[in-house]
């Protein structure tokens, strides 16, 4: 993996970590109306990971077995690390058990 | 146009204010000034033309072509199939100049027909209509709990007068689900244009005066947007002419920061 690949996987990883972490939170907040105001912003990390994509190889097809293994441990692990100092800090609501689940299904979305 | 007016008593001779902010009816231009029935302003066939916006926190003159502009929106959104309880015009549109990049339109109401609007505002005046359709309560909500409608609304013009001061309702739960928006830009900073770098820079500014309790408006956020960056000129951001290492370090000082103060609200257990 050379150097700007490893730079790029991990704006990628890190912008997919945070559209989830924004999904959990909103579980935890549950507010009717954030979903439908705040939909649109939370696009917004996918939509750069989405650009990040664009140049990180294989450009066109889906990423190696190997890599999506790596990937979906590295956003768990950012997920649960960010969620975590939430939970730390006396954050109640938060369910870590659906990380996991949220990570697979989304990992078999097409891109 | 028609503007609406009350006669007040002067010394010699009685007189009718108008707006500075008005479209057309320039200085030394002769006008015909007539009486209004019920006070709305009617012409001779007895229907209703025209009614004067309202401006709120609106200092600055705004441009005769924007005024222009407000009025096409405002007579689109009355001929619309929807009905609105009130249009209220805000953001960068009512900046000095012309650097904004579409008109932010709030209807406030139930009524439906938004993508006719839209479209109608494209094609008639040429410019993106941002439109968000909102009932009164979700909004005086929003503005209550979220400090960008709150920024929204320190400065519009209004199609009827309104008032939507309401007491600010802190969730820290809520700021903290904002401000992890803002966090993008540690991750994202290459792939952000200036205008994106902005709006998350503003959106943590605004939260974090929001939480101190302090007053928020474009001006209060620009400044303190200024202070902490050491910039001469807001345009350095929007224009994407800021020095990544610099910036990123402020960003994330600031940004700790203010997680450090909405982590401490959740962690007392409040809402």
């Amino acid at each position: 993996m050379g150097q700007n690949r490893n730079k790029l996987l991990g704006l990628f990883i890190g912008n997919i970590s945070n559209a989830i972490i924004h999904k959990i939170l909103e579980r935890a907040i549950q507010i009717e109306e954030i979903a439908r105001r705040y939909g649109k912003e939370i696009a917004n990390s996918f939509d750069i990971a989405r650009r990040y994509r664009k140049k990180i190889n294989p450009l066109g097809r889906s990423f190696p077995e190997k890599d999506v293994e790596e990937i979906k441990e590295r956003i768990i692990k950012n997920v649960k690390s960010e969620l975590g100092v939430r939970i730390a800090r006396g954050y109640k609501g938060i369910s870590l058990d659906d990380v996991e689940e949220i990570v697979l299904k989304l990992s078999r979305t097409p891109e | 146009m028609v503007l609406m007016g009350k006669i007040s008593r002067g010394s010699k001779m009685d007189q009718i204010y108008i707006p500075k902010n008005r479209e057309g009816l320039g200085i030394g231009e002769y006008v015909i000034v007539r009486g209004v029935l019920g006070g709305e302003v009617r012409s001779e066939g007895e229907e209703i033309k025209s009614r004067r916006p309202f401006f709120y926190g609106v200092e600055e003159k705004i441009e005769g072509i924007k005024m222009r502009i407000i009025g096409e929106i405002f007579r689109i959104v009355d001929e619309s199939e929807g009905k609105y309880e009130n249009v209220i015009i805000t953001g960068s549109f009512l900046d000095r100049g012309f650097g904004f990049n579409d008109v932010d339109i709030l209807l406030v109401g139930q009524g439906g027909g938004v993508e006719k609007i839209k479209k109608k505002i494209e094609s008639g005046i040429g410019i993106k209509g941002h439109v968000i359709l909102m009932g009164r309560e979700e909004l005086i909500k929003g503005v209550a709990s979220d400090p960008l409608y709150l920024l929204m609304l320190s400065r519009f013009v209004a199609r009827k007068r309104t008032s939507y001061n309401v007491k600010r309702k802190i969730n820290y739960k809520l700021l903290d689900f904002y401000l992890l928006k803002s966090k993008v830009l540690l991750s994202g900073f290459d792939e952000l244009n200036g205008n994106e770098k902005y709006y998350l820079t503003r959106n943590m500014v605004a939260i974090n005066l929001f939480v101190r309790g302090a007053k928020i408006g474009v001006e209060e956020i620009n400044s303190m947007i200024k202070k902490i960056f050491e910039l001469g000129a807001i345009e350095k951001i929007k224009e994407n002419m800021i020095d990544k290492k610099d910036f990123l370090k402020k960003y994330k000082k600031f940004y700790d920061e203010t997680f450090e103060l909405v982590m401490r609200g959740v962690g007392d257990g409040t809402k």
